[in-house]
């Protein structure tokens, strides 16, 4: 296995499995790192560059009741140079796709809403509106 | 009917399709220096792009992932990106060759130089990726791309000894002029020019742009493993003119009107004339091919949208595809000889075949993705014996170049 980021990279504890599974079991290097998403119609949103997990708080002692981390949301940026060759760059540099908009994880993650209400897909706009469009038939598709 | 008709374009559009610059080339020049004593590697060849085409295809259609997804999702982020830089470079390279191959080709229809071709060549390829949609641009350059049957025609016209022919091709030896290590090199770049990397990114995307599902399988399959063939039968064809023709006068191969010499032998001006079309069209597909793979390389492996049948979506791929052609106009307009390009894209791809292929065979087993629809053990059978075979040209091509100096 390929060193992933930073995240994951930590001495993981051992864990208890829990008691019951409610559903379908993810490996997230296997099923969600670099899978394809795609938006309510079908059309490629971006790659899943990294995930976000809710705050496990660092260096204190967890009180044992404290419920498991979730994923919040996934992200896209520019990581790939840092996952890479390692390092991280600072929160802010991400787009985040919240988990809820998730409607199915399969061999593609489909998103319950259209891209275009996505900011993480404001380059493409940005080069639909600013260079595409300007282009003699750049407003529709090939006849 | 309607269905046999949608069989026959599929395979003719297959075998027209088949022959690019590099094919022509290098086996005009193979003919012209080994005879038929490299044939056998066209059929190794043409054995390993149906099974190779036909899985990806398959891949496609079942899974509705194109196969530079597959990488990214399957290697992960560090050596997925060096098989994108790899790939795409060499897909880029063959992208110049082939416009370089479309102002040669049409240099000898009108006798301007190709300098003044290439913008000309690289501005109808956008256009036409711009406009014509993706069916119609698939089957034009393929039909059209049939006229270099003329090959074919043109070695009966020769006449030549068939026991003697027959004799080169099945029981190859190294012509006594010729060094070994300029055979096997050779060996290794008629073989990277059958299985050029850029048709595995082409089929498969091609499939996710013409919405392929299971049921467009056996049609695939009918057309790669016709239409192939039949390509490959060409393509000896071509080397087989040139052995007539070119070998016993000692004339080597260093531009296109050396490769259409023998065509112009055996059928005057009216061979010719087709044989120019049909080049014409053989690369201006093949540009046509090479551009949207750089578009679907990129766009695939970052998550763009991609596809020629969403334009104002997939606006990324389209600038892309843009910058390829003009990055390959700029190398063109230095001066480079099309034909060295050529020569040196192929041994590439070959070095670049393991990179593509192990990710779709991997793919190609796996359930989650294909479900039913996974490799068969005879499919897998042959499949590691390609792995192998593949391994061995892609290890061996850099010491050979560097050995016998790119085959000199």
């Amino acid at each position: 296995m390929t060193r992933r980021s930073k995240r994951f990279d930590a001495p993981l504890p051992v864990l208890e499995p829990a008691e019951q599974y409610a559903g379908q079991v993810l490996d997230a290097r296997l099923h969600l790192l670099d899978r394809q998403v795609l938006d309510r119609d079908g059309v490629p949103v971006q790659v899943v560059d990294d995930l976000e997990l809710s705050d496990v708080p660092f260096g204190e002692s967890i009180p044992s009741e404290t419920p498991a981390p979730v994923i919040e949301s996934i992200l896209s940026g520019p990581v790939l140079g840092t996952r890479i060759f390692g390092g991280r760059p600072p929160s802010s540099r991400f787009h985040r796709v919240s988990w809820d908009r998730i409607a199915e994880i399969g061999i593609a993650i489909h998103l319950g809403v259209a891209g275009s209400t996505l900011d993480v897909t404001w380059v493409e706009r940005w080069v639909r509106d600013r260079i595409i469009s300007r282009i003699p038939g750049g407003h529709h598709d090939p006849e | 009917m309607k269905r046999v008709l949608g069989v026959a374009l599929g395979v003719l559009t297959a075998i027209g399709g088949f022959l690019d610059i590099g094919d022509l080339v290098t086996n005009a020049v193979v003919g012209s220096r080994f005879g038929l004593s490299l044939a056998w590697v066209v059929l190794v060849g043409v054995v390993g792009i149906c099974l190779f085409a036909q899985m990806s295809g398959r891949v496609a259609a079942v899974s509705g992932r194109a196969t530079f997804e597959i990488i990214r999702e399957r290697l992960g982020p560090k050596a997925g990106l060096a098989n994108l830089s790899a790939s795409f470079l060499i897909n880029l390279l063959t992208l110049t060759a082939e416009i370089g191959g479309i102002a040669l080709a049409l240099q000898l229809a009108s006798s301007v130089s190709p300098g003044l071709w290439i913008p000309v060549a690289a501005f109808a390829v956008w256009l036409v990726i711009w406009r014509v949609k993706f069916s119609i641009m698939e089957n034009v350059t393929g039909l059209v791309g049939l006229c270099l049957i003329v090959f074919a025609v043109a070695l009966f016209l020769l006449g030549p000894d068939w026991s003697k022919l027959a004799e080169q091709a099945f029981a190859p030896s190294v012509p006594g002029s010729e060094s070994a290590g300029a055979y096997w090199y050779y060996a290794v770049a008629l073989f990277g020019a059958a299985m050029t990397p850029y048709e595995v990114f082409f089929f498969s995307s091609g499939a996710v742009e013409e919405k392929w599902t299971k049921k467009d399988i056996g049609q695939s399959r009918i057309n790669v493993l016709v239409g192939f063939p039949l390509g490959g039968v060409l393509s000896v064809a071509i080397a087989a003119c040139a052995t007539i023709v070119l070998l016993p006068r000692g004339i080597e191969v260093s531009s296109l009107s050396q490769i259409v010499l023998p065509v112009a032998e055996a059928g005057g001006k009216l061979a010719v004339a087709f044989v120019i079309v049909g080049i014409v069209a053989a690369t201006f597909g093949a540009a046509l091919e090479t551009t949207l793979s750089s578009g679907y390389t990129l766009a695939q492996f970052f998550g763009w949208s991609w596809g020629k049948f969403r334009k104002p979506e997939a606006a990324r791929f389209h600038v892309a595809m843009i910058v390829c052609l003009l990055v390959g106009l700029a190398v063109l307009v230095t001066g480079v000889d099309p034909i060295l390009v050529t020569e040196y894209s192929v041994v590439f791809s070959a070095i670049a075949l393991p990179l593509t292929y192990l990710p779709i065979l991997i793919v190609a087993n796996d359930e989650q993705y294909m479900g039913d629809a996974r490799n068969g053990r005879v499919t897998n059978a042959f499949a590691l014996v390609y792995l192998v075979i593949i391994l061995v040209a892609s290890i061996a091509a850099i010491p050979l170049m560097i050995l016998t100096g790119a085959g000199a």
